[in-house]
């Protein structure tokens, strides 16, 4: 857990360049991949469409000289001869048989040539016969036209072989006169067709390529050495591109199971001559292409993940510092701190999480100190405990040996000081109600009168219903006993204290007016800004202990009591001096620290 | 994890928008099918006469090509053969089944051109011409009658002017008068005499040869031949049973005696020889039609004159000029041969009416005694090319006129010969 901690920023960093960079390449790899395939098939196409078109011209050509080779026959004087009625002579007869053997046409494999009167030309050891060549049905093939030559690719019925080889047929017709046509058919070897595939030796080396009819039937088909599916490959292009009408390149490229296809018909043989260049082939050069970017995108990506660990590392080091401080705090050792430098926000946290240190172990030596001065007060409230009867008994005597010996002021002083004290020490509670805080401050301000002839009169405007309204007990006190030694600090008579309460906003103010000399305005703003300091800062308000005790006292039991919506606020006047204690909650008995 | 979320699919949308930008860059843009109406291309083969080096049809295939620019195209092939090799090209081609959509001077071979009607080589036309009255208006009936076969059918389209089918005789007006003679003979008998004293003078009188049919002097012995009765019957025969009879021998005797006024190198040569000799000065006269008056030299116009055969005949069968469409053509292909045709009677129709309406000062001396002849009401006589069957033209004449013209044959061996041919022939039809 805490190692995943430790490299989790690195880790994801590395993780989303990693990313950033794979999608990179792979986006590359298909941008770049799609177009340069696009262009390299484009280009092998284009050579393996020119090569197949240079096939279909061959082709072409081949067909162009066959045709020559029958017009020639069918202008042979011996040939038109036949077609008279008289027909040939014996002699001339022979010398026709073994003229078709001399024409200018190679890879002629057999040959037959029947005049219109039934007539046979043919090899000397030739059976054929004109019941052969009725039963054969080539003459079918010949088709309606007039003189045509005609390629088809059939079973040999003619010669009696039974195999499957190119023919050559076409109806002879005269010169002169409307006879019966005569039909010459030459049986043509395999390698007659070598022609077509002759000047494209790398077509023949990489692709499938072979002849169709014009039925879709397969003729031949040439394989590469190893391509066993190569007469497979034949049969279903030929079905695709069998029975088509257009001449020419008819298909350019068309994509096909297992490769391309491009075609070319002849339409004067009527045969297609088509190559299949297999996805293999077409691959074969793109591979190296796409290779070079993919090494290079990988040595850049190792490049990026090498210096990606090495700046992450720079950037998560302080990091870590962080962590580590944060996560090694045990709460004790104060001291160790975060040094960074940066220059960037981390040194703002550093500095932060220094600070917030400090400020921990402050509160924690202000929470150890008043820990300890609860301990002293509970302990002096057990003791205090204790000694009430005996001072109420002393008093009880003190007062009644003044009124033996009849002396008024005394008696006066002793039953304020007695209610005082009653107030003070013999209620345990912390709370009481406004009346008995009114009627305890009351009993100080008669003391301080005895004791300070004619210094001050007191009023008290009670707004509120004293016995239903709560308040934090001999919170006046301390402020009459302030106006009394500060306020008054400078005249021997006139002054006045003016008490009063009053709710306002659902909250309760407990005022008390002076108007002795008014407050140093230092002074009040120190008073005014300890509402919002913290109970360490305002133990550290008055150092020497002399002065400021009892607002000191004042604010930290309105703050333990009430919480921070209780406070003390002073107005210094031209003429006087006011100290206002505000009770959150309009005084009630329960309100206590929020 | 929401948000995690949320960043991965922004990321492969992202990389969706980024692969689909990649991709589409490379995509192309598909190319747009254009419509376009394709011109249809008319294969014709013409002959360029290779003693002028002008080529027939030019200003016909010209006004064609541009009137029909887009819908038909008439694709010439020019060659530099003479009438005779054009006619046995067409045999050659019409075996390999390669002739081309148009062929002309198809009448001029009987047997091949009922063989192409019997074999359905050749369109009939009745249709397109009868149906077609602004057509109609343009041919005379007696090129439409000589078109026509017995049952109606018309094979070859009558694209000629009767007036520009006849044949007569052009003659050396100067050669004339170095022997003293101003006028073209009216008489075979004149005829005769002009001839002889024309050789007096050291001129040879007539531009004659051997082969091609023999046109030349069959040309003179039929037209003579003609001058008695029976003579002009046998030469509306078709395919005359014998030729050993009184105009069969009449003809023979006529072609010797023609051939002892010739050049020496009339024997086993074409019409390109005679004319050649014609116009170098070297014969007196040269017998053939109309269409040689393009064919007369700018220096030779002004000296050559035209005249009718003796006896105001001229040789003529419009028929001759007949075209014909082949039918293994596509339909468009033989809709525009026909639309070739039409304007070809157009054109030949204008050519007529402007020649006749022209100011005789303005024309050659050979155009203007065309007319005259033409005008004046002559007798014509049948070309024995529509006639006589084609061994007789194309092999016996060949070989049997030499042997007559030296004296090696006698006229009634020459008109056996020819009685052989028609067996031969009836022996192959």
């Amino acid at each position: 857990m805490r190692k995943r901690k430790r490299s989790g920023i690195r880790r994801r960093y590395l993780k989303y360049t990693a990313a950033l960079l794979g999608l990179a390449l792979i986006l590359s790899i298909l941008g770049v991949g799609a177009y340069v395939r696009e262009r390299l098939t484009q280009a092998t196409l284009d050579k393996y469409e020119f090569m197949t078109e240079r096939m279909g011209i061959a082709l072409e050509n081949l067909f162009q000289k066959s045709d020559e080779a029958m017009e020639e026959c069918i202008l042979y004087d011996d040939v038109q001869e036949s077609l008279k009625n008289q027909g040939l002579e014996a002699v001339n007869t022979i010398a026709l048989s073994k003229y078709f053997a001399y024409i200018d046409l190679d890879h002629v494999a057999d040959y037959c040539y029947i005049d219109n009167k039934g007539n046979v030309y043919s090899k000397s050891y030739s059976d054929v016969t004109s019941e052969t060549i009725a039963q054969s049905g080539f003459e079918d093939y010949l088709g309606p036209e007039y003189s045509r030559t005609k390629w088809f690719w059939a079973k040999d019925t003619l010669f009696g072989t039974g195999d499957e080889a190119l023919f050559i047929g076409r109806y002879v017709r005269s010169l002169d006169y409307a006879h019966e046509p005569g039909m010459l058919f030459f049986k043509m070897e395999d390698s007659f067709l070598d022609d077509i595939t002759g000047m494209s030796q790398e077509l023949v080396s990489e692709a499938v390529i072979g002849l169709v009819d014009g039925e879709g039937q397969l003729c031949l088909s040439w394989a590469p050495d190893g391509f066993q599916t190569g007469d497979e490959i034949g049969k279903m292009v030929a079905s695709k591109i069998g029975g088509t009408q257009a001449a020419g390149m008819f298909l350019n490229g068309e994509k096909m199971q297992g490769g391309i296809v491009s075609a070319y018909l002849d339409e004067n043989s009527g045969l297609t001559v088509f190559s299949f260049v297999p996805d293999s082939v077409l691959n074969k050069a793109l591979v190296p292409v796409l290779l070079v970017p993919v090494v290079i995108y990988l040595f850049v990506i190792a490049i990026a993940v090498v210096l990606s660990i090495y700046f992450s590392r720079r950037f998560t080091k302080p990091i870590q510092v962080i962590s580590d401080a944060m996560t090694g705090f045990d709460g004790n050792n104060f001291d160790r701190t975060i040094q960074l430098n940066t220059h960037t926000e981390l040194d703002e946290i550093g500095q932060s999480y220094n600070a917030m240190l400090q400020n921990i172990r402050r509160l924690l030596e202000e929470i150890k100190a008043q820990e300890q001065e609860l301990r002293h007060t509970e302990l002096n409230m057990l003791i205090s405990q204790i000694n009430p009867h005996f001072l109420y008994n002393t008093l009880d005597t003190i007062y009644m040996l003044a009124r033996i010996n009849k002396e008024e002021t005394t008696m006066r002083m002793i039953q304020a000081l007695s209610k005082y004290l009653r107030l003070s020490l013999s209620k345990g509670s912390e709370i009481v109600t406004v009346e008995d805080e009114l009627e305890n401050v009351k009993s100080y301000m008669e003391i301080q009168q005895i004791r300070n002839q004619d210094l001050f009169e007191y009023s008290i405007d009670c707004q509120v219903d004293e016995s239903s309204a709560y308040v934090l007990k001999l919170i006046l006190q301390p402020l009459v006993e302030n106006a009394v030694k500060y306020g008054f600090c400078d005249i021997f008579q006139g002054g006045i204290i003016k008490i009063s309460v009053f709710e306002k906003d659902r909250d309760l103010y407990l005022r008390v007016y002076n108007n002795g000399m008014p407050m140093e305005m230092s002074v009040m703003e120190k008073i005014n800004s300890m509402n919002t300091m913290s109970f360490s800062q305002l133990k550290e308000c008055f150092p020497d202990k002399k002065n400021g005790y009892g607002v000191m006292n004042i604010m930290t039991r309105l703050r333990l009591k009430y919480g921070e919506g209780a406070g003390l606020f002073c107005e210094v006047y031209k003429d006087g001096t006011a100290c206002t204690v505000k009770i959150p909650g309009g005084g009630q008995e329960d309100a206590c620290e929020k | 994890m929401h948000v995690k979320n949320n960043r991965w699919g922004k990321g492969l949308l992202s990389a969706g928008v980024l692969l689909s930008m990649t991709l589409s860059g490379c995509s192309q843009n598909t190319g747009q099918i254009e419509a376009q109406t394709q011109e249809v291309s008319i294969p014709v083969i013409l002959i360029v006469d290779s003693s002028t080096g002008i080529k027939n049809e030019e200003a016909l295939i010209e006004r064609f090509n541009e009137m029909y620019d887009g819908k038909w195209q008439a694709d010439v092939q020019w060659i530099m053969e003479t009438e005779e090799e054009y006619r046995q090209n067409l045999k050659r081609q019409n075996v390999t089944d390669t002739l081309p959509a148009i062929i002309t001077d198809l009448r001029m071979l009987p047997a091949f051109y009922y063989m192409m009607i019997q074999d359905g080589r050749i369109e009939e036309l009745s249709d397109e011409i009868l149906k077609d009255e602004e057509w109609m208006d343009m041919i005379e009936p007696a090129v439409l009658e000589a078109c026509s076969e017995d049952d109606g059918s018309i094979y070859l389209s009558p694209i000629s002017t009767a007036a520009f089918s006849c044949s007569g005789v052009f003659w050396n007006e100067e050669l004339f008068a170095q022997a003293g003679i101003e006028e073209f003979p009216d008489t075979w008998e004149e005829f005769w005499d002009c001839c002889q004293r024309l050789e007096e003078c050291g001129i040879t009188p007539l531009a004659l040869h051997t082969e091609g049919t023999a046109w030349a002097p069959m040309l003179f012995a039929t037209a003579e031949v003609a001058s008695t009765e029976e003579g002009a019957e046998f030469m509306e025969q078709f395919y005359p049973e014998t030729y050993q009879n009184d105009s069969g021998l009449r003809i023979a005797r006529t072609l010797q005696r023609l051939f002892s006024y010739t050049t020496e190198d009339a024997l086993y040569t074409d019409f390109d020889v005679s004319y050649e000799n014609f116009f170098s000065g070297k014969a007196a006269m040269i017998p053939n039609g109309y269409w040689m008056m393009d064919q007369i030299p700018e220096e030779w116009q002004d000296k050559v004159r035209f005249s009718a055969f003796p006896e105001n005949k001229l040789i003529s069968s419009p028929e001759t000029f007949g075209w014909a469409i082949i039918s293994g053509y596509s339909e468009e292909v033989k809709e525009g041969a026909a639309a070739l045709f039409k304007l070809r009677t157009q054109m030949n129709m204008e050519e007529k009416e402007a020649l006749f309406a022209q100011d005789p000062k303005t024309m050659i001396p050979a155009q203007r005694d065309y007319i005259q002849v033409y005008k004046n009401g002559p007798q014509l006589v049948p070309n024995y090319q529509v006639k006589w069957n084609s061994i007789l033209q194309e092999e016996t004449l060949g070989e049997i006129l030499p042997e007559l013209a030296q004296g090696k044959m006698t006229p009634e061996e020459f008109t056996q010969k020819e009685d052989e041919s028609i067996r031969k022939f009836l022996e192959e039809q």
